[in-house]
């Protein structure tokens, strides 16, 4: 049996906190975000050190000054940014660092390289080069990589985070696999559905404290949450708007470059209408592309009854967008909080380019005591926020000027429950507020829950919209990949 | 405020502390050093190299680079001084202005508009402005200015040169614009998050193009300052001024990734490569060995910057 135990009095990141880990096990740790999971994962692998406690593997003591030497002991991680060299072949990118020999030749490293591939059934070839290949198959990439050096435990950061259902099988059929080969996987996922699907015990963190360890078999659904949020949650998917009949937005023929094709929509007052489809099939294009983003063109436009022509800023006009991934695309992250949510909103605080900071203190409190944002002062960088605040930052920023209509796109990607839930609840005042709403999102269950319609895209191109009493996880699946529905 | 505070301030702005560090320890070595007319002899001696490094402050942290500035200044210098000698002062300012503020807006609308990196179109414009200064003079220096032209660079108010004078007025210029005002907002906002920054309504374009249009306006107010000192303008101007400048910037705090830096910062760091400078020379070494001394300051800057 393995058995790591670790233990940090008085720790403000991880308090007492301990985990064990069986050979051949599926072991899910779950947490909201700050919870302490990444403190821990980067104790597991050398990248920090525990002010107290211990490391046991196979009964010894170890300690890892550095993630070379957790490595070499066979505790291999693969993060949500993978490390790979874009421009390197498969096989290059598994032996870097891991050349024995100088003069290996390239023939040689790529046969060695496919034996692994072929041993494992990993649906790639070693003289591939890294950048064609997507996200899912770098991810089995570094796998490989893991397993090239006898990696005996493989700690996987939210894997499943940026790939398809499709690829998520896949994966899940691996980890299955490499459970044969006596191999470890700690897995980290904040989809409580794949918990239950692959995991076989699951270990909760809050707060930097250990709550539990449990047998998957043994717990429910509810517990788990629970668990994870130290309170009960009524409804995870809370639901309270209003449809009304009128009509706020309307776009016909829409065209994003490649991506999106006649596509042509409307929305209700009121109304939250989804947008879901897989990774590639043009639904956060759609987003971006009426936003003025990404070059589009469409037939017709209509916005409170009004047609617009894209001549200006489409901020200018009400239109809004909470875009896709917050720390590249929504934050500075080297701002404060103030000055990221001032960023959207000069005109507010400035008169011919000066900004009052008097004014801008006081908007800024206003939004963080408004969305209940979590900081030490509106001081401080929105990088060190966790990402359930940084998400309400970006959505204080673009909610401040109160827009006709918003595009979210993927709103809670990466963030803990809790936050989902408050993510959902601003969503349904919105819509009661009048603002048109539109949610693009992955994650079926909450498309399903939350849209009143739901538009279904395929390849670019719009399979339907689905009424309230059509939508389901089967119906959106299905035109997802393309297939009709009677 | 209290030592701790104090404390936490200054390691915000490592600059400072080097510099006073530098400046005792000089103080040590020569006792001609300390002295106030050493003092204004140097920050005269900076008051040019600082006034490009300010415009190179803001190209930073934006994320972008300035390598033009020591082509602009010579572009500028010359064809205002042709101008001067045809007789009007006036003008022949204003047209310098106009030529590094031309300059600038070139640079900033290839950066913007095309999408090329700016460490290659400035190169370019460097290269195609030196030339055109060479073309412009046939390669000759052109001197002798009225003499209200030369008070610019020789003058002194109560003491104080005027180039200084002239340093400091730009100085808080920008040090309220990157502090106060929209554009200092957005120029950090840019250098931190491009695409963030667009997509909360920000046209990056336009306020790139007035960042780079500043850096050659700035370029452009230095090359008048030692044109007027030195009673005439040389087609070598501005030589390697580019990289003075940056390491004035980078001592200073900024990151050349963008979204980081102070005026401030940039203020002291010109301020050190300027009394190392000086007292190196007051120490009688070797001007052999001085670029190696600013390197290592700079290297240690940095080692220093990146622990924080």
């Amino acid at each position: 049996m393995r058995n790591i135990v670790k233990e940090f009095p008085g720790v403000l990141a991880l308090n007492k906190v301990r985990f064990d880990l069986y050979e051949g096990e599926v072991h899910a740790l779950l947490g909201e975000n700050g919870a302490g999971k990444s403190t821990l994962i980067k104790i597991i692998s050398g990248v920090y050190k525990p002010d107290f406690g211990e490391i046991y593997i196979n009964g010894r003591k170890s300690f890892f000054a550095n993630p070379t030497e957790a490595i070499q002991e066979g505790v291999a991680t693969i993060h949500q940014e993978l490390n790979l060299f874009e421009e390197l072949t498969v096989a290059e990118n598994i032996f870097v660092g891991n050349i024995k020999k100088f003069n290996i030749s390239k023939s040689k490293m790529i046969k060695i390289t496919d034996q692994l591939l072929k041993e494992f059934n990993f649906p790639i070839k070693a003289s591939e080069k890294v950048k064609y290949l997507n996200t899912s198959e770098k991810q089995l990439v570094s796998i490989a990589k893991a397993l090239s050096l006898n990696a005996k435990i493989i700690i996987m950061d939210e894997p499943t985070a940026t790939i398809t259902e499709h690829e998520t099988k896949r994966l899940f059929e691996i980890i299955k696999d490499l459970k044969r080969k006596k191999i470890s996987v700690i897995f980290i996922s904040h989809r409580l559905e794949e918990v239950f699907e692959i995991a076989d015990r699951v270990t909760v963190l809050r707060d930097g404290n250990y709550i539990g360890t449990s047998e998957i078999e043994n717990i429910s659904r509810e517990e788990l949450i629970k668990m994870m949020v130290g309170r009960e949650i009524e409804e995870m998917y809370p639901k309270f708007n209003k449809i009304s009949g009128e009509e706020i937005f309307k776009i016909e023929n829409l065209e994003v470059g490649e991506y999106v094709k006649d596509v042509s929509f409307d929305v209700k007052k009121g109304e939250i209408f989804g947008i879901a489809g897989l990774v590639g099939s043009g639904k956060l294009e759609i987003a971006l592309g009426i936003y003025g983003y990404l070059p589009s063109k469409w037939k017709q436009l209509i916005l409170n009854g009004k047609k617009i022509t894209p001549s200006r800023n489409m901020l200018d006009y009400g239109i809004a967008l909470v875009p896709e991934d917050r720390k590249k695309m929504g934050l500075v992250l080297e701002m404060d909080v103030m000055r990221n949510i001032i960023l959207q909103n000069t005109d507010e605080v400035s008169r011919f380019g000066k900004i009052s900071w008097k004014k801008s203190k006081i908007i800024a409190t206003e939004e963080v005591k408004k969305y209940a944002i979590k900081v030490s002062s509106i001081k401080q960088k929105v990088k060190t926020l966790s990402g359930g605040n940084q998400q309400k930052v970006v959505l204080s920023k673009v909610l401040r000027k109160r827009p006709e209509i918003i595009f979210l796109v993927e709103p809670t990607r990466g963030i803990d429950v809790g936050a989902k839930v408050e993510v959902y609840n601003i969503v349904n005042k919105l819509a009661n507020e009048g603002v048109g709403v539109v949610f693009i999102s992955s994650e079926l269950p909450e498309i399903v829950s939350l849209c009143d319609r739901v538009l279904v895209m395929h390849r670019g191109r719009s399979m339907g919209i689905l009424n309230k009493n059509k939508i389901n996880q089967e119906n959106i699946l299905k035109l997802a990949t393309g297939v009709d529905i009677k | 405020m209290n030592w701790k505070g104090i404390l936490k301030k200054l390691k915000e702005y490592p600059a400072i502390v080097g510099f006073v560090g530098i400046v005792i320890f000089f103080a040590f070595l020569s006792d001609r050093f300390l002295t106030l007319s050493n003092f204004i002899n140097v920050f005269r001696q900076v008051s040019i190299q600082a006034i490009i490094a300010f415009g190179m402050t803001l190209v930073i942290i934006s994320g972008g680079i300035d390598l033009s500035v020591g082509s602009v200044f010579a572009l500028s210098a010359v064809v205002m001084a042709s101008v001067l000698k045809g007789g009007s002062v006036l003008l022949g300012v204003l047209v310098a202005l106009l030529v590094g503020a031309l300059l600038g807006s070139i640079n900033g609308v290839i950066v913007a508009k095309g999408k090329i990196q700016p460490f290659i179109v400035t190169l370019a414009t460097m290269a195609i402005a030196r030339s055109l200064t060479l073309v412009f003079t046939q390669g000759m220096p052109i001197t002798g200015f009225p003499s209200s032209f030369r008070y610019i660079g020789r003058g002194d108010i109560l003491g104080i040169p005027v180039p200084v004078i002239i340093m400091f007025g730009i100085f808080a210029i920008i040090f309220y614009i990157s502090m106060f005002t929209k554009l200092g907002l957005y120029t950090y906002a840019i250098g931190g998050n491009e695409t963030a920054a667009k997509l909360s309504g920000v046209k990056v374009d336009k306020y790139k193009i007035i960042i780079y249009m500043l850096s050659g306006l700035l370029s452009a107010i230095a090359a008048i300052i030692l044109t007027a000192r030195l009673n005439s303008a040389q087609p070598t101007f501005g030589t390697g001024y580019e990289l003075d400048a940056i390491a004035a910037v980078v001592l200073g705090g900024a990151s050349l990734a963008g979204g980081k830096g102070t005026v401030i910062g940039t203020l002291f760091g010109a301020l050190i490569m300027g009394i190392l400078n000086n007292g190196l020379n007051l120490l009688n070494v070797s001007p052999f060995y001085q670029q190696a001394v600013k390197g290592i300051v700079i290297l240690i800057a940095v080692l220093i910057e990146r622990e924080n």
